[in-house]
């Protein structure tokens, strides 16, 4: 990576300061853990034998991942990545961004880069806090026993990295669709419409080929539930050419465009 | 040598429409220029082309002797500009937004109280922007513009929003930069007045073509060749009659009878013709066009 890159991408974090999308992913992060914790503190009678069972981490995330999977995370990665790629239509600024000496490149990659960094920084604080949420009732009733063996790491390591690649393709299009389009509308209107439908297609045979589902896919997956398996590649896969195509289109759009700024 | 210089720059937002029609511009190094023009003339768009915000379609731009084209980085590295309203993250405080520039530029930290100070917003930079009055914006742009040390500044009408008192803060702040740091300077403006006390050159555009470009001097001499001598008397019709005589192009205008430029010498002689000829001269006096009749002038012809 070159130095302009690098300060362009720390000048663009800074930015995330504070602004709506920091509190999006923030509260976001904790959001599905800290419900989870309620409710288990809330019902502890009823919840307590699951603390006793081998596997009560791994069910544990998953159960996070229930509520992320299908409409949190999209709808999450629609807000977040709309309002960082508004922060410069909202504030006048792309005229500012423009004029500084970086390349149009730079400027893509940078934002888009801070972007994934926002995307796994939400990652981070939702595993971190599903820890936390497990843990508070074993902490706070003596009479609920803190879970068996170590924590899974490396098993929750490898199913959020699963999760991350299946959102990927959301976050191309919709950072696509945010840094063309100034109107705030366009990129929150066709993101909730994709979620919506990606949701219905899940009971659909060629549900593969919509790319806002793969989430829910591999959760499904995960749980046995699928009904439907992809005869052209895995879900990874297709997520990862989704991403790369939604890459490649939104950035030869960008540079091409007209006006800027 | 030009510090910036377009030839034969057009542009069109749509087909058949010129928005700017063979613009020439030349910026002597070192200078304030001027760039004036009625609200819709092209100003804005010709900023936003030398400034690469819109892709050129024709002619070409040359900044610091190099094409913008094949140099834009180079270029903006030693560049500041303003357009239009302020650019300023209004979630970060003063600090932060000049903070988040000086990573790209790369200028030392100490830059940023420095240019707070230098555009008189010392005692702001913990404050958030969305707190700041549309005049402190207006200065916190100035600030990020010059936090690059630039070589040259484009400002597009930097005096929006800012009062009397913050106005003649501003004409002395870019005088002192243009003499001090040997800045020059490209400001846009639609109000002659606002910048004839700043500037030492001069274009003027209206729809789409730039109708004059010289030194300010240039345009006063033009002020000065377009007076005239103008007197009332209690019969025009009759007293124009007489003047055609001596000076055929002696013509009516608003009420008055307007003839071009005379010596001393010679509007004694008219004085006397009219008092001869038993007219009583109610008026006469040299009028000088205003800059601002002047631009009016270039704009409505």
């Amino acid at each position: 990576m070159n130095a302009t890159l690098f300060y362009s991408i720390q000048s663009e974090w800074m930015k995330t300061k504070r602004s709506a999308a920091f509190w999006l992913v923030l509260l976001g992060g904790f959001f599905t853990p800290g419900i989870l914790c309620l409710i288990y503190m809330v019902y502890i009678e009823k919840v307590a034998p699951a603390y006793s069972e081998p596997k009560f981490w791994i069910k544990w995330y998953l159960n996070g991942w229930e509520s992320m999977a299908y409409l949190l995370l999209p709808m999450g990665i629609v807000l977040a990545t709309s309002l960082i790629a508004q922060l410069e239509y909202k504030n006048n600024a792309w005229k500012q961004v423009l004029t500084t000496p970086q390349s149009l490149s730079t400027v893509f990659i940078a934002k888009y880069t801070v972007v994934l960094l926002m995307m796994f920084q939400l990652f981070v604080l939702f595993t971190i806090g599903m820890y936390f949420a497990g843990a508070l009732p074993a902490w706070y009733y003596g009479h609920v026993p803190y879970p068996k063996g170590p924590f899974p790491w490396r098993t929750i390591l490898q199913m959020s990295t699963s999760f991350y690649i299946t959102s990927l393709p959301i976050l191309a299009l919709q950072y696509f669709l945010s840094i063309y389009f100034k109107n705030f509308m366009v990129s929150l209107g066709v993101g909730i419409l994709m979620v919506t439908a990606a949701i219905t297609a899940l009971s659909w045979r060629y549900v593969y080929l919509v790319p806002y589902s793969y989430g829910g896919i591999h959760f499904m997956q995960l749980q046995g539930r699928m009904r439907f398996k992809s005869n052209i590649l895995d879900i990874h896969y297709l997520a990862l050419i989704y991403f790369f195509g939604f890459t490649l289109l939104s950035y030869v759009l960008y540079l091409t465009k007209k006006e800027k700024g | 040598m030009y510090c910036i210089e377009t030839t034969h720059l057009s542009h069109q937002f749509a087909p058949g429409k010129n928005i700017l029609d063979d613009i020439n511009l030349q910026v002597p190094t070192g200078s304030i220029y001027g760039f004036l023009g009625p609200n819709g003339a092209g100003k804005t768009t010709t900023l936003r082309l030398i400034l690469g915000l819109l892709k050129k379609q024709k002619g070409e731009i040359h900044i610091f002797g190099q094409s913008l084209a094949q140099n834009r980085v180079a270029i903006l590295r030693k560049l500041g500009s303003l357009i239009e309203t302020p650019s300023l993250y209004g979630h970060l405080t003063a600090a932060e937004n000049l903070l988040l520039l000086q990573k790209i530029y790369q200028c030392p930290k100490a830059r940023i109280p420095e240019v707070l100070e230098l555009v008189g917003l010392p005692d702001t930079a913990n404050k958030k922007v969305s707190q700041f009055s549309l005049g402190m914006k207006q200065r916190l742009s100035i600030a990020v513009a010059l936090l690059n040390q630039p070589d040259l500044l484009i400002l597009d009408e930097p005096t929006n929003g800012l009062d009397p008192n913050g106005i003649i803060e501003m004409r002395e702040l870019l005088k002192r930069l243009n003499q001090e740091q040997q800045i020059t300077i490209l400001i846009s403006s639609h109000l002659l007045g606002e910048i004839e006390k700043l500037v030492s050159h001069v274009g003027i555009i209206h729809k789409g073509q730039l109708l004059f470009e010289g030194t300010l001097q240039d345009l006063i001499q033009k002020q000065q060749e377009s007076s005239c001598l103008k007197l009332s008397t209690n019969d025009n019709a009759r007293a124009l009659q007489i003047l055609q005589s001596i000076y055929p192009a002696a013509q009516q205008q608003n009420g008055k009878l307007a003839l071009p430029p005379l010596a001393n010498a010679q509007i004694a002689e008219v004085n006397r013709q009219l008092l001869q000829n038993d007219l009583e001269v109610y008026h006469l006096a040299i009028e000088q066009n205003d800059l601002e009749s002047i631009f009016m002038e270039l704009v409505k012809n």
